[in-house]
């Protein structure tokens, strides 16, 4: 059972009505016994990093989610500010992320951003997939995705970047590394590549 | 006591229609009805073709000093839209296009509807149905338990085609209907008049909450009576006298336009869709394409087999029902526990409400024996 | 690359759907869900939703209408219209929504924009600017209360005040050209974009897509928003909804980033 988890941030309904719509059941999951059953988690985001982290600390959840990522491999996608927290710490603040995926959250470096707004990077930006990856099957060819973030990703391990976008410079946009994925834009607003992308999620 | 099940051995109609009847031969009536009166009358060839470019002329002569010699109702379905290809690209026609929108447009027809417009450089006029006097004329319908329950679109569209006529004058209507793929109509028992005014005003009578205040309703007596034979109103059907095989059609309006084909007959419309897809054979037993299929099998666009195969499927999409299940009745503005009692509410028909019945049946028969319309509905 | 995003923006008024010009006029264009689930299949960069009574009669917003149009989007979708209290905007985001909008609130009580944005971002916050020609001044003024309210106060300043208190997006929305067709007030968008940072959108009066390149072409990336333009059709504003699709939006960015 696709599990959402709910620790106070991102648009959990939008997973639940993307889901339902292909079938595919999920629940929530806010409180520990929540994760009796999850088969793969979703890890959604919006916002500060800090924030994220703090709310996921007081949530209460962290050690099962731990367990179930850790201990029993149970394969979990972050989005956005969820991908961000799978790193080991970030410029926006000062806690550390859940460090499951070697990397730095960082800002972007306005000044090679070529608009007159830079930030946030937001709108519908083109993935490059840099490997073969269940997760980024079947996208169409234009591989467009919704963005909304200022800072990015840096991935210390390049065979953990399955994909990367340009903002400015090209950037670590989708990572995995065994179980655990992560994606910098929202699949969840992307219309039939986000849907795919989703679905490929599921059916890992 | 119960029928015994029965099949057409020429083509698919069964004994869903509880008034069918077979011969000797296994033959039905409606294969029977086509061969002795509808084909013989229906011959799109070099002749007929003539006979359109005389009537296009005249069109066009009676017209000439007007905005528009001819209107035409565009839903984005395949027939409407090859007819006004065939109309404005091959003869000449200036028709007023419109297009009613019931509150139901599929995506597809609406870009479907777009892509003919802007290419043959038309303007469009759009009826928009006030959608709180629709949901709740559906919802009427859906109440009486009876299975004709897209009236409330056909009828909007019937009532604004002649409208729009009457306003703008128009002498002559196209109409999309043709031999080819609907030599077979729909029972009545499952598709009933649209235009009985009786029945209607019955049901929103007895289920309706609101008052109609802008829904255009417009009575067989004021469109078969009143403009056909005051006004002079005509009901030209070009797709009969030019080969129309519908494959190639929707192959060439893809071509030419960019026009996108629908999983099914009628499908423009979402409620259409669930309604024929589903609620109709799953309610009722009713599957409208066992009248599709067998039109096709009489003019040679489709096997028996293919359609005995393609009938072994359901006519609605298992993936996606509950969605559309859902959906419609979020739409509606009602439960899905509701939609669903109306689905398993005892049935009822047309004779089980006021109705004008006998004034359609002898009408055609005037008609028929006038020679104006040939095929039975029945 | 990044594209600039093409915004269909949605007026409800009495629960249907309207097009209004000036802000007046108001003419019925059909049902909110149907419109929406086809701009999803047509998969629009993102959509706003703005509901026109809910401020002028106070009272809430339509929780239930929300819920089911954020059920039928796969893209971003932006509400507004009632928006007073970071309670409702937050019940407003659990039904699925990314973005609310806030207008008339933000002048009458600007405090409540950092205190919405302090809970979920600055990006889910965005303020949106109805803006005249003042009949007494003719210069710029936001006015309020869809139009009816003026106030006097400049929109750059305005909108410099809204990027401080941590709105994520400005909406600048000409009334004098709302539903007029006739190209965007290009004058207006300039003076706000000058003086601010964040991301803008404008709204009122793209007539056809190629105003949407003018302004894309003076303003590189900008939220394109348009109302009238993907609802109706030809000279007897026929009501159909329409939307460029991927080619024709390839040809729009083409233009605009080679000539550039």
């Amino acid at each position: 059972m696709i599990t959402i988890i709910d620790y106070g941030l991102g648009n959990i309904r939008a997973f639940v009505n993307l889901y339902e719509r292909l079938n595919v059941q999920t629940k929530i999951a806010r409180f520990p016994s929540d994760f009796n059953g999850a088969t793969k988690l979703i890890l959604p985001g919006v916002g500060a990093f800090d924030y994220a982290m703090t709310l996921l600390n007081q949530s209460g959840i962290q050690g099962e989610l731990e367990r179930l990522v850790l201990q029993d491999g149970v394969p979990v996608l972050g989005i956005c500010v969820g991908m961000q927290i799978l790193g080991k710490s970030s410029d926006e603040g000062v806690l550390p992320g859940l460090g499951w995926i070697d990397g730095q959250v960082r800002l972007f470096d306005a000044s090679k951003i070529p608009f007159k707004t830079r930030l946030p990077h937001m709108g519908w930006n083109t993935i490059k997939p840099m490997q073969e990856n269940p997760l980024l099957n079947g996208l169409n060819e234009e591989s467009r995705f919704y963005f909304l973030h200022s800072y990015y990703f840096d991935c210390a391990d390049e065979t953990e970047t399955i994909a990367t976008a340009e903002y400015g410079l090209r950037y670590a946009c989708a990572v995995n590394k065994k179980n655990v994925y992560g994606v910098q834009f929202h699949p969840e607003k992307s219309h039939s590549n986000g849907i795919r992308l989703l679905h490929n999620f599921a059916r890992l | 006591m119960k029928r015994p099940y029965q099949i057409c051995s020429n083509c698919v109609m069964d004994t869903s229609d509880s008034r069918i009847s077979f011969d000797k031969n296994g033959g039905c009536d409606h294969c029977n009805d086509f061969y002795e009166k509808v084909k013989p009358n229906w011959h799109p060839d070099e002749r007929s073709r003539k006979e359109l470019e005389a009537i296009a002329a005249r069109i066009r002569s009676f017209g000439k000093d007007q905005e528009f010699d001819s209107i035409l109702g565009l839903s984005g379905g395949a027939d409407s839209s090859y007819m006004l290809h065939l109309a404005v690209k091959e003869f000449g026609l200036r028709p007023l296009v419109f297009h009613v929108d019931g509150g139901w447009n599929s995506e597809i027809a609406v870009n479907n509807i777009q892509v003919l417009v802007d290419k043959l450089g038309l303007d469009l006029y759009t009826e928009v149905i006030n959608w709180e006097e629709m949901r709740d004329f559906q919802l009427a319908y859906f109440k009486s338990g009876v299975p004709h329950i897209d009236i409330p679109q056909d009828h909007a569209f019937i009532a604004t085609l002649y409208n729009f006529a009457e306003k703008y004058n128009i002498r002559y209507i196209l109409n999309g209907g043709n031999v080819s793929t609907e030599g077979v109509r729909n029972p009545m028992e499952w598709l009933y008049y649209g235009t009985d005014m009786p029945q209607i005003w019955d049901i929103i009578r007895q289920f309706g909450t609101i008052k109609m205040e802008t829904y255009p309703f417009s009575s067989i007596f004021k469109h078969k009576i009143y403009l056909s034979y005051i006004k002079r109103v005509k009901v030209i059907k070009p797709l009969n006298y030019v080969p129309y095989v519908k494959s190639e059609a929707m192959q060439f309006l893809q071509r030419e336009y960019g026009w996108k084909p629908y999983p099914q007959k009628h499908f423009e419309s979402r409620f259409t869709k669930f309604y024929e897809g589903f609620w109709l054979p799953e309610r009722f037993g009713f599957d409208t394409r066992r009248v599709q299929y067998s039109s096709l099998i009489l003019t040679g666009q489709m096997t028996r087999e293919e359609a005995l195969e393609k009938l072994k499927k359901p006519a609605y999409d298992p993936e996606t029902i509950d969605d559309e299940f859902s959906y419609i009745a979020t739409k509606l503005n009602i439960s899905v526990d509701e939609l669903r009692h109306y689905f398993t509410m005892p049935k009822k028909f047309y004779w089980d409400y006021k109705n004008i019945v006998s004034v359609f049946v002898v009408g055609a028969k005037i008609l028929k024996a006038l020679g104006v319309e040939k095929s039975i509905k029945r | 690359m990044l594209y600039p995003r093409i915004i269909p923006c949605l007026l409800v008024h009495k629960r249907g759907l309207y097009k209004t010009v000036r802000f007046k006029d108001h003419k019925y264009v059909g049902d909110p869900i149907n419109a929406v689930k086809i701009f999803n299949e047509k998969e629009v960069d993102e959509l706003i939703v703005l509901d026109i009574d809910a401020t002028t009669h106070g009272s809430e917003p339509d929780y239930r209408m929300i819920e089911n149009l954020a059920v039928e989007c796969r893209m971003p979708l932006c509400y507004g219209g009632g928006i007073k209290t970071r309670a409702q905007a937050e019940r407003i985001f659990g039904l699925g929504v990314e973005k609310i909008a806030l207008s008339s609130i933000s002048v009458e009580n600007p405090a409540v924009v950092p205190e919405i944005a302090e809970r979920v971002g600055n990006q889910s916050v965005v303020v949106v600017i109805d803006v005249r020609k003042s009949s007494i001044s003719g210069g710029y003024e936001i006015c309020t209360h869809n139009g009816m309210k003026p106030t006097g106060k400049p929109p750059g300043e305005f909108a410099m005040a809204m990027e401080n208190s941590g709105c994520g997006e400005i909406v600048v929305n000409s009334v004098d050209q709302d539903g007029v067709m006739k190209g965007y007030d290009l004058n207006l968008i300039q003076r706000i974009r000058e003086v601010i940072s964040i991301p803008m959108t404008v709204l009122g009066g793209a007539g056809s897509l190629d105003d949407i390149c003018a302004v894309i072409k003076r303003h590189g990336i900008i939220g394109a928003a348009a109302g009238s333009l993907f609802v109706f059709k030809g000279k007897y504003r026929a009501v159909l909804i329409s939307y460029p699709n991927r080619a024709e939006k390839e040809r729009l960015f083409k233009k605009v980033f080679q000539m550039s």
